[in-house]
C-alpha cells in the first residue's frame, strides 16, 4: 500500500487533523485501522472535530466514526457513574477519592482526554486507609477481580495496589494503590509526598487528583513500568504528549516539572519519556529543557540510546494486516518487558516469579 | 457487479486478497484463504455488490478468517476469526467456516455500530413500511422472517432492528438468515426454491444452515424503512395462530430489553423507542404453524394501515 510505515501517517494525521482530508482513501482506511487497534479512534475523532474537519468528511465514515463517539461518551458517563459510587461506598467514612490517571484526565476536563477511553478507576489511598477502602468496597458488592491465590499474594505483597477488585453487577474494574511503583521497585519515590500535594477536583465534594507536575510524573511512571506496550504503548505515549502540551501553557510549567522529579527520585524515567515524546510523536518540548532533563537523569549515555531505539521499535504501530510479529521487534518487546519487571524487583524474586508465569501459562 | 457474477475462480481470488463489498451500510474488507468458506459464502451473499479497488472507500469492518496455528493447521484443521487483527472468538473447525463468519461480523457490528439504536428483533418491510419482530432466541422470529421473505416481504434483517435516532427509520442489513435445527426442515418444505446454504451440523447452536436474502432484498438495502407494525412472535407447538395487543409498558420492555445497545444509547435510545410504541401498534403473536402466522400477519398489516 504504502512503503511508509502504518504509525507514520496516524501520527502526522494525529498532529495535524487537517491532513487526513488530503490523505488517499487507502491511508485513510489504514489510519483508521491503526487507530482503532490502540483504542484511539475515538480520540482522534475529538481532533478532527476540533479541528473544523468531521463536516469535510464523507457520510459513510461520519457515521463509523459516530458509532465509536457514541461509545466513548458512554465510557465517561461510566466512569462518573463508577467515581459516584464509590464516594457513596466511602461515604461517612473520611476516606478521600484521590483519582490517577484516566478518571483524573475526565473529572478534570483536561482537553487531551476528549474520546480517551478509560476502562478503570484507579485510586489512590494512604497505605493505612486501604483495608477500610476495601472493606467499604466489599461490603457495595464489589469482589476480588483474580482469583488465583499467588495473585492475590503476589499483589500484596509487592506491588503498590492491591489486587483489582470487580463490581459484581456492573464488572466495572476498580485498582486500590497506595503508592505509584510497586513496594520491590527499584525507583523509590515516596507516595506520602504525593499525598500532600493532592487538589481538589472542582465542582465535586471530596474528589481529588494528584497535582499537575505529580500527575504527568504518574503517566511518566506508567509508561515504563506497568504499560504491556502491546496495543497501549502508544496511547500511553500520546497521553504524555498531550499532557506536556496542555500544560506547557501554564508558567513555569517545565521549572516546576524539572524540580518535582527530583524531589520524587523520577528524574531518570521523565528523562526517558521527554525524549521519547520529543522523537517518536515530535511533541514541541524546549530544546533547553530537553538538555536539562538529560543532564538531571543518572542514566549512561549507552542506556539511554538503547531504551530510545527500543521504545520507537514497540510502540511504531504494525500492519493491521500483518498477525506476525517481526523477530526484532519481538526481541525488543521481550526487552522492555523484562526491564519494566527488573525494575519492580530485586532479581531473587523476579526469577520465581517469571518463571510462575511462564509455567502458567504453558498449563493453560 | 454482484459476487455471484465472479466465477468461483475469481472470489478465491479477490478474497486471498480482500474482498472489498457492500452490505446495508457497511464495506466490508474480507480476506481468507479458507477452501471451504468460498462455495457456501459465493451461494449466500450471490446478490450482494462487490467494489472495485478502483474506486476505493473506506471500510467499516476487516474481517479474517485464518488457518488454526500450529498442529491446528493440519489436525483436526481450525479456523479463526479476526476484526482488525483481534480475535474474540473461540476457533472453529474449518469446514464451519462460514458459520463463524457470520457469528463473528453479528459481534462486531453489535459492538461497533453504534450510531444505530440496535435492538434485537427480525425485520421485514412491505415497501417503506416495517414489521419489527422482536423476540428471544427460540422465539421463532428467523424461521418467522424467512417465511415472510419467501412470501415476498423485503428482508431487513433476522437479527438487528438498525434504527437512525434522528430519524426515526430502519436501515436494512439483508444477510442471510441463520435456521436452526428443524427450521431448516420447515422452511426447505415451505418454499422448494428457497435458496438454503450448506448444513452445517453440530455447531453452538445445534444444527445450522442460512437462506440467501431475496434478490429484492438487496437490490433495496439503501432503502430504509419506517417501523409501523411490531409483533412478538412465540412459536408454540400446535397452537393456533392469534395476535393479542400488548400494553404500551410492557411493548417499552419487550423492544428495549435484549437490545444489544440500549443502555449506551441514553436518553436517545429511550426516546427512540418512546416514539416507536406511540405510533405502531404492538401485539403479542403466539403460532404452532408457519402458514398459519404469515397468512394471519398478511391480512392483520392490510387491514392495520400505518398511522
Amino acid at each position: 500500500m504504502s512503503d511508509r510505515s502504518p504509525g507514520t501517517d496516524f501520527l502526522t494525521a494525529w498532529r495535524t487533523p487537517e491532513a487526513f482530508l488530503s490523505m488517499t482513501v487507502a491511508q485513510q482506511d489504514l489510519l483508521l485501522r491503526v487507530a482503532r487497534q490502540h483504542f484511539l479512534l475515538a480520540a482522534f475523532d475529538a481532533r478532527l472535530e476540533q479541528a473544523g474537519c468531521r463536516e469535510a468528511l464523507p457520510v459513510p465514515l461520519q457515521a463509523m466514526l459516530e458509532g465509536i463517539r457514541v461509545f466513548a461518551t458512554e465510557r465517561e458517563r461510566a466512569i462518573r457513574w463508577e467515581i459516584n459510587r464509590i464516594q457513596r461506598a466511602f461515604h461517612g467514612t473520611g476516606l478521600p477519592v484521590i483519582l490517577l490517571k484516566g478518571a483524573a484526565y475526565h473529572l478534570r476536563a483536561l482537553p487531551m482526554a476528549k474520546g480517551r477511553i478509560t476502562r478503570d478507576v484507579d485510586l489512590l489511598l494512604p497505605a493505612a486507609d486501604l483495608a477500610l477502602a476495601e472493606q467499604c468496597l466489599l461490603a457495595q458488592d464489589w469482589s476480588a477481580a483474580l482469583s488465583d491465590p499467588y495473585d492475590q499474594h503476589y499483589y500484596r505483597q509487592w506491588m503498590h495496589e492491591i489486587p483489582p477488585l470487580r463490581h459484581r453487577r456492573r464488572m466495572s474494574e476498580l485498582d486500590l494503590h497506595h503508592a505509584i511503583v510497586p513496594r520491590t521497585s527499584r525507583l523509590k519515590t515516596d507516595a506520602t509526598r504525593l499525598l500532600q500535594a493532592i487538589e481538589p477536583v472542582a465542582g465535586c465534594v471530596d474528589v481529588w487528583t494528584l497535582c499537575t507536575e505529580d500527575l504527568v510524573l504518574h503517566a511518566v511512571v506508567h509508561l515504563f513500568h506497568d504499560g504491556d506496550f502491546q496495543g497501549l504503548g502508544l496511547r500511553d505515549l500520546l497521553d504524555l504528549d498531550g499532557l506536556f502540551q496542555h500544560f506547557a501553557t501554564q508558567e513555569d510549567f517545565w521549572a516546576r516539572l524539572l524540580n518535582r522529579a527530583a524531589e520524587l527520585n523520577l528524574s531518570r524515567p521523565l528523562d526517558h519519556a521527554l525524549h521519547g515524546c520529543a522523537r517518536i510523536v515530535r511533541t514541541p518540548i524546549p530544546p533547553e529543557i530537553l538538555r536539562a532533563a538529560r543532564q538531571a537523569s543518572p542514566a549512561s549515555r549507552m542506556s539511554r540510546r538503547m531504551l530510545g531505539h527500543l521504545m520507537e521499535r514497540v510502540i511504531a504501530p504494525r500492519h493491521p494486516d500483518e498477525s506476525h510479529v517481526d523477530p526484532l521487534t519481538a526481541l525488543a518487546r521481550s526487552a522492555l518487558y523484562l526491564r519494566s519487571h527488573w525494575l519492580r524487583m530485586p532479581l531473587g524474586l523476579l526469577i520465581p516469579h517469571l518463571a510462575r508465569k511462564w509455567a502458567r501459562r504453558w498449563h493453560s | 457487479m454482484k459476487i455471484g457474477e465472479l466465477s468461483a475462480i475469481e472470489l478465491d481470488q479477490r478474497l486471498r486478497s480482500g474482498l472489498m463489498w457492500r452490505v446495508g451500510p457497511f464495506n466490508v474488507r474480507l480476506r481468507t484463504a479458507i477452501p471451504e468458506f468460498i462455495a457456501p459464502f459465493h451461494r449466500l451473499y450471490a446478490h450482494h455488490r462487490w467494489l472495485a479497488p478502483s474506486a476505493p472507500e473506506v471500510m467499516h469492518f476487516h474481517p479474517t478468517l485464518h488457518p488454526g496455528t500450529g498442529l491446528r493447521r493440519w489436525w483436526r484443521p481450525q479456523v479463526r476469526f479476526e476484526l482488525d487483527g483481534l480475535s474474540r472468538q473461540a476457533p472453529f473447525p474449518r469446514d464451519h467456516a462460514l458459520p463463524l463468519f457470520e457469528w463473528g461480523f453479528n459481534h462486531g457490528i453489535a459492538s461497533r455500530a453504534h450510531q444505530y439504536l440496535m435492538l434485537h428483533a427480525a425485520v421485514v418491510a412491505r415497501g417503506a413500511q416495517a414489521l419489527l419482530l422482536p423476540g428471544i432466541p427460540g422465539s421463532g422470529k428467523s424461521t418467522l422472517c424467512a417465511a415472510l421473505m419467501l412470501h415476498g416481504w423485503r428482508l431487513l434483517s433476522d437479527e438487528f432492528a438498525l434504527i437512525a435516532p434522528a430519524t426515526g427509520l430502519l436501515h436494512p442489513l439483508p444477510r442471510p438468515i441463520a435456521l436452526k435445527n428443524e427450521a431448516i426442515d420447515i422452511i426447505a418444505a415451505l418454499d422448494p426454491a428457497a435458496r438454503l446454504g450448506p448444513v452445517f451440523p453440530k455447531t453452538r447452536k445445534g444444527r445450522v444452515a442460512h437462506l440467501q436474502p431475496t434478490a429484492a432484498s438487496v437490490a433495496t438495502e439503501e432503502e430504509p424503512a419506517r417501523p409501523t407494525w411490531v409483533v412478538c412472535p412465540k412459536f408454540l407447538p400446535k397452537a393456533k395462530a392469534e395476535l393479542t395487543p400488548v400494553p404500551g409498558d410492557f411493548a417499552f420492555l419487550r423492544l428495549s430489553g435484549n437490545a444489544f445497545n440500549y443502555e449506551m444509547k441514553g436518553a436517545s435510545g429511550f426516546a427512540t423507542v418512546a416514539r416507536m410504541i406511540r405510533s405502531c401498534p404492538i401485539q403479542d403473536l403466539t403460532f404452532g404453524d408457519l402458514t398459519a402466522a404469515v397468512a394471519l400477519l398478511e391480512a392483520w398489516t392490510r387491514e392495520t394501515p400505518p398511522p
